[in-house]
């Protein structure tokens, strides 16, 4: 299916089962108890077991030729493109230590699934702490967060991933947002280069820090705001320059009634990132006294809409990226295969480069207990020298079945492309990402 | 020269006589009186500390007042121990306690042996819900409406 034919059916999809991700409050139903009446301790988790399938089609060009390409292995391990998984499996505690004063609450939220959190690069698996904050609600209109949270930012990462309603994020979120730190920008291609893995977890879209929040409701809308400091150094571990990350964010929300995670509404929302990495650059060989280490900027922002009501629920958002673009790997190969020419496949970091994408989606309740979905993404990615560009989309068709509030399965197919647009069909790149497959999902969901 | 009329010693006295009652009727808080034609007598307690209890015990009244009407069931919702979080004046369900009072004439009572209790360990003393009437103790309360023929239920 070309690209034109598919942002076009996606506009149809998108014009018929109208205008989705939530309308609800994340800054307030991630951390923050209702006053007077906050448990202890609530213990609550989930469960998402679930089959990803591609084709596992070998790459067709270049020096991993006829090994296999990343994009169609299935992660964390990347080692073969179908499996069963147990993608997330989380069990937290959330509630006021002291009842009396619902005004201090917690939240600690711990990751025991098999994904970028426990297991970044395909390395080891061990239990991973994803959350754990205290909320400090004593002054009005200035709430304190501190510890290790989701920033305030997308609308898709800051979401509860459990009312996420596909199996996998946008590309534009994955590609720029959904973090992942490495040493090296993978400059350096020999066979005696350094392994360029991740050093931990993914950020899972969670910093280290101290966050001021609040809502303020004005007849049927509620206004948010958000401004936070951050390592921006991920989650699990110490920050490694002096330097703090920025985030603002600010959603005001026309509320049609409900409540939670799912609540009906139509909110507006805005954000922005801005931060230091510190990278080292690879001159090419694999003598590490030739590295330069320097800090880059990486600055993110975006803007969106949310809305849902009675049926419908649809999102749209736009996301740009500047510095710190993670820019694959070596011929789409796995890291650390290795080529004919002895090079090994490495992930690169092309810290001045831009990005920017964005996505549609809509979803339409045909049943009380089944909804259909339809997502439009797009990711163009290293736009800054357009011989580097490469652009990623998809269409994400999908299906939800309820089998109750707290239960429900989740099918997507994504019919997935992607191009160099400015190289011609015939060169490499594009031989390469032609070997891009199509993908199959199905979760199962089960919060408790 | 105007002529006025005055009433006699005796009409006088048997005026006060009839206002008297009157009177009496115009002392007690008017949230605080039952209703007159109140057919059901319903006291309801909330007593957890399960934050669950509390929209348990708002709902029960609730559907109590569709059910019978408001002018036709009499509630009184008692809260003590735990349960005083209830009336807290920041708790989330403040809006939904004032629409039971305004809309129904829903009466709630605040337990004070819990209230002081509270207060200790706090530091300070709670700031309680508006309509929240302090009562002795709640328990002492229940006993008190279950003797005029309230119908106790613990949700």
């Amino acid at each position: 299916m070309n690209i034109r034919f598919r942002g076009w059916l996606c506009g149809m999809s998108f014009c018929i089962l109208a205008p989705a991700v939530q309308a609800a409050n994340w800054l307030m139903l991630q951390g923050a108890e209702p006053a007077g009446s906050a448990a202890r301790a609530k213990v609550w988790g989930f469960i998402q077991p679930e089959y990803q399938y591609t084709q596992g089609t070998k790459l067709k060009a270049g020096p991993w030729k006829g090994q296999e390409a990343i994009f169609n292995q299935i992660g964390p391990d990347l080692k073969t493109s179908s499996q069963f998984n147990i993608r997330r499996a989380r069990i937290g505690v959330r509630g006021a230590g002291f009842p009396l004063d619902t005004k201090t609450n917690y939240f600690i939220l711990v990751e025991a699934g098999n994904n970028g959190i426990t297991k970044p690069g395909g390395g080891t698996g061990s239990l991973k702490l994803t959350d754990a904050s205290i909320t400090l609600n004593y002054i009005k209109g200035a709430r304190i967060r501190i510890g290790q949270f989701k920033y305030p930012g997308s609308e898709e990462g800051l979401m509860a991933i459990h009312v996420f309603d596909y199996i996998n994020f946008t590309n534009v979120t994955n590609g720029v947002l959904l973090e992942r730190f490495v040493k090296f920008d993978g400059n350096c291609k020999g066979s005696n280069c350094p392994a360029n893995k991740p050093l931990g977890s993914v950020n899972a879209f969670r910093d280290i820090g101290v966050q001021v929040f609040d809502t303020f409701k004005v007849r049927d809308w509620e206004h948010s705001y958000a401004v936070m400091i951050g390592n921006g150094n991920g989650i699990t571990r110490s920050d490694n320059n002096s330097n703090k990350d920025v985030y603002l964010y600010w959603s005001s929300e026309k509320v049609f009634g409900g409540k939670g995670p799912r609540r009906q509404g139509w909110k507006l929302f805005g954000w922005y990132q801005h931060g230091t990495r510190t990278l080292t650059l690879e001159q090419g060989d694999a003598d590490p006294a030739n590295d330069i280490t320097r800090n880059f900027h990486r600055t993110r922002w975006g803007f969106g809409t949310t809305y849902r009501h009675g049926r419908y629920r649809a999102a749209a958002e736009y996301i740009k990226a500047d510095g710190m673009i993670r820019n694959g790997t070596d011929g789409a190969a796995v890291p650390g295969a290795l080529a004919k020419n002895g090079a090994v496949a490495s992930i690169n970091v092309a810290p001045d480069e831009q990005a920017d994408g964005w996505y549609i989606d809509g979803g339409y309740k045909l049943l009380p207990a089944l909804e259909i979905d339809a997502r439009y993404d797009r990711f163009n990615r290293a736009t800054k020298v357009s011989a580097n560009e490469r652009r990623f989309e998809t269409f994400t068709l999908g299906a939800q079945y309820f089998f109750n509030k707290k239960t429900r399965v989740i099918f997507n197919y994504e019919f997935r492309n992607a191009e160099a647009p400015n190289l011609p069909g015939s060169a490499g790149p594009n031989k390469v990402l032609d070997t891009l497959d199509d993908r199959a999902s199905l979760q199962l969901l089960a919060i408790f | 020269m105007e002529h006025r009329r005055m009433l006699s010693p005796g009409r006088r006295a048997w005026l006060w006589l009839l206002c008297l009652p009157l009177l009496a009727l115009a002392w007690l808080p008017v949230a605080r009186a039952a209703k007159p034609f109140a057919e059901h007598k319903i006291v309801l307690q909330i007593s957890d500390r399960d934050p669950f209890k509390q929209t348990l015990v708002l709902n029960v009244a609730n559907n109590l007042i569709k059910h019978y009407g408001p002018d036709k069931v009499d509630i009184e919702i008692v809260a003590f121990g735990p349960g005083l979080r209830l009336l807290f004046a920041d708790n989330s369900n403040a809006p939904r306690i004032d629409s039971l009072v305004q809309a129904a004439g829903v009466r709630f009572s605040a337990c004070d042996n819990t209230f002081r209790a509270v207060t200790r360990k706090l530091g300070h003393p709670p700031k309680l819900n508006p309509h929240a009437h302090h009562v002795s103790a709640g328990v002492v309360r229940i006993i008190d409406l279950v003797n005029q023929g309230y119908l106790l239920i613990k949700p």
